[in-house]
């Protein structure tokens, strides 16, 4: 009798310890990194730990100086171009040539994409010439476009241009042509002319797309004003980087690269804001996330 | 006693020997093959048939958005070739738009007519609270659930105040609850605002509860199979269910259509 008491005991015993497991130190660690302050601390925690790792290593001589930079050389190379202004001038030249080119490229492909969609004749007519200006690596006329637009801001424009345009307009073309047929029948059957069912219908279920090439486009922009400034130019990130490294100044080269990197990061962020604006449509309405 | 003279029903819209093909892949496919009904003024008329046979090609003839290839649409008397701008159509699909408002969505087709914006505003703010939608003007149709969507495009069809309703199947993707409602507000609708509907179903029970008329067409290539009047008086759609001719229509058009589908058995 008692033994069937002392194994029943020890079976509740067993089930408890089994039922708390919450209180283990490991699952309470475990769920304060998963909120948004513990996630932001472990990401600080690995940055620094890389830092520290290639501050130590360069140190104690494993790692040369010469060839990778240091953190705190970096550091110090940060705080004296900031304080001489080189730094905000060559990041303000880079900004502006990617955004400048970017809004040019986008909203010119983008409104040249959409209105392929006016005329079937014409989209006919050039699709095969976007398909073979496409094939190009756009990056490879580089250097004729700094020949042809000389060495300053006008030249790495016309590059970002050439690169954001053609994306932006396929997108917008390929959305302009999926938009709902279903939508437009009925705007006609409204008695909606072609007009109206562009604008009332085609362009803004192309919005979507069209916003999604935003983000590539944005990058591409960077790329193409760096390209150009390390080609030719007299300011910029890509100039100070590119001059730096045939220096071996590697710390100025990681500054450059830092400030890349934080400037990429804004304008993704930027595009993030834009289309929270441009698509308040665009909401879960209040269905249940699906979390795996 | 005075004589009651006998109303003569008035044809509105004359539907005379329309044919439309397609082609295909395979040839070409006859799918309307001079198909010819009239729809009185007030009328309801419901068009059942197979699936395949084409309904929906008749309201796409009627809304302009496909051109028929012979027949004529011969509309209070004069020939027309559409009656695009005239109608409201409503599809199984809500149709909304999800980057408009529920007002906007509303007011859609009275901004593609142009008219005029404030007094638009007004009745179609007025619509929406006897719809029971008042509240929910500012919201996007993503928010609704698909009854209310769907009284959010009946409303938007209302609004336009069309000579003719075009309904290809507008409950056919709801609950039956959802869809017994909903018949019952199109019903209540139709009698307040004095409109003409043409009603795509493929649902006899609804045809039945519904319509006037029915015309029911046959199988590909698509002729009108028999017009019927469905006498049943009623005042909601539920109440037309329980009226005791109601079986009696019901089994009568479904036989009708039985004969359709074993037809293609025995020529095979």
């Amino acid at each position: 009798m008692s033994k069937v008491q002392d194994a029943a005991t020890s079976a509740a015993l067993t089930t408890a310890v089994l039922q708390a497991p919450s209180r283990h130190p490991s699952k309470h660690l475990r769920a304060w990194l998963e909120t948004g302050l513990g996630t932001s601390l472990l990401q600080f925690v690995a940055v620094a730990v890389f830092f520290l790792c290639w501050e130590v290593a360069t140190e104690l001589g494993w790692l040369s100086e010469f060839l990778m930079g240091k953190p705190s050389g970096i550091w110090a190379r940060f705080v004296s171009s900031l304080m001489d202004g080189s730094l905000l001038i060559n990041t303000g030249y880079t900004l502006w040539e990617a955004v400048l080119g970017f809004v040019i490229g986008t909203a010119l492909g983008t409104v040249m994409g959409l209105s392929l969609w006016y005329s079937k004749w014409v989209e006919q007519l050039v699709g095969p010439f976007i398909a073979a200006i496409n094939s190009v690596p756009k990056i490879a006329l580089a250097p004729i476009v700094l020949l042809w637009f000389g060495t300053g801001l006008l030249s790495k424009v016309v590059l970002v241009v050439s690169m954001t345009a053609i994306v932006a307009l396929i997108a917008a073309h390929q959305a302009a042509k999926d938009a709902d047929k279903d939508l437009q029948a009925l705007m006609f059957s409204m008695g909606g002319n072609k007009h109206q069912i562009f604008f009332g219908v085609v362009v803004p279920a192309s919005l979507p797309a069209i916003l999604a090439t935003f983000r590539i486009n944005v990058g591409f922009g960077l790329v193409g004003a760096v390209v150009g400034e390390f080609i030719s130019s007299k300011y910029g990130l890509g100039n100070m980087i590119y001059t730096a490294s045939s220096l071996f100044e590697l710390n100025t080269v990681w500054v450059g690269l830092f400030m890349l990197m934080l400037v990429g990061f804004i304008l993704y962020h930027a595009i993030d804001a834009l289309e929270r604006v441009a698509l308040p449509w665009r909401t879960d309405g209040g269905r249940p996330h699906l979390q795996m | 006693m005075p004589a009651i003279p006998i109303q003569q029903p008035q044809i509105q819209l004359r539907i005379q020997d329309v044919q439309k093909s397609f082609q295909s892949k395979s040839g070409p496919v006859h799918v309307l093959d001079g198909l010819t009904f009239d729809v009185h003024e007030q009328d309801f008329v419901s068009i059942i048939g197979p699936s395949g046979c084409g309904k929906s090609t008749i309201f796409n003839v009627i809304a302009g958005l496909l051109q028929a290839d012979s027949g004529s649409l011969i509309y209070r008397g004069e020939p027309v070739k559409s009656l695009r701008g005239r109608i409201g159509y409503m599809m199984q699909k809500d149709l909304l738009f999800p980057w408009r408002t529920v007002l906007d969505n509303v007011l859609l087709g009275l901004k593609v007519r142009g008219v005029d914006m404030k007094e638009a505003t007004d009745t179609a703010r007025e619509y929406l609270s006897t719809f029971g939608l008042s509240g929910f003007e500012k919201s996007y149709p993503q928010t609704l659930s698909g009854g209310m969507r769907q009284r959010v495009a009946l409303i938007r069809t209302l609004v336009m105040d069309p000579d003719i309703l075009l309904l290809d199947e507008p409950f056919s993707a709801l609950d039956y609850q959802t869809r017994l409602y909903l018949e019952s507000v199109l019903l209540e609708a139709v009698e307040t605002f004095k409109k003409t509907v043409i009603l795509v179903t493929h649902d006899i029970d609804e045809a039945v509860a519904l319509s006037k008329r029915v015309v029911a067409l046959s199988g590909r290539p698509t002729k009108v199979k028999g017009v019927h009047s469905i006498d049943i008086e009623r005042s909601t759609p539920v109440e037309a269910r329980a009226h005791k001719n109601f079986s009696e229509y019901f089994n009568l058009l479904c036989s009708e259509l039985d004969i359709q589908t074993k037809k293609p058995g025995v020529h095979a």
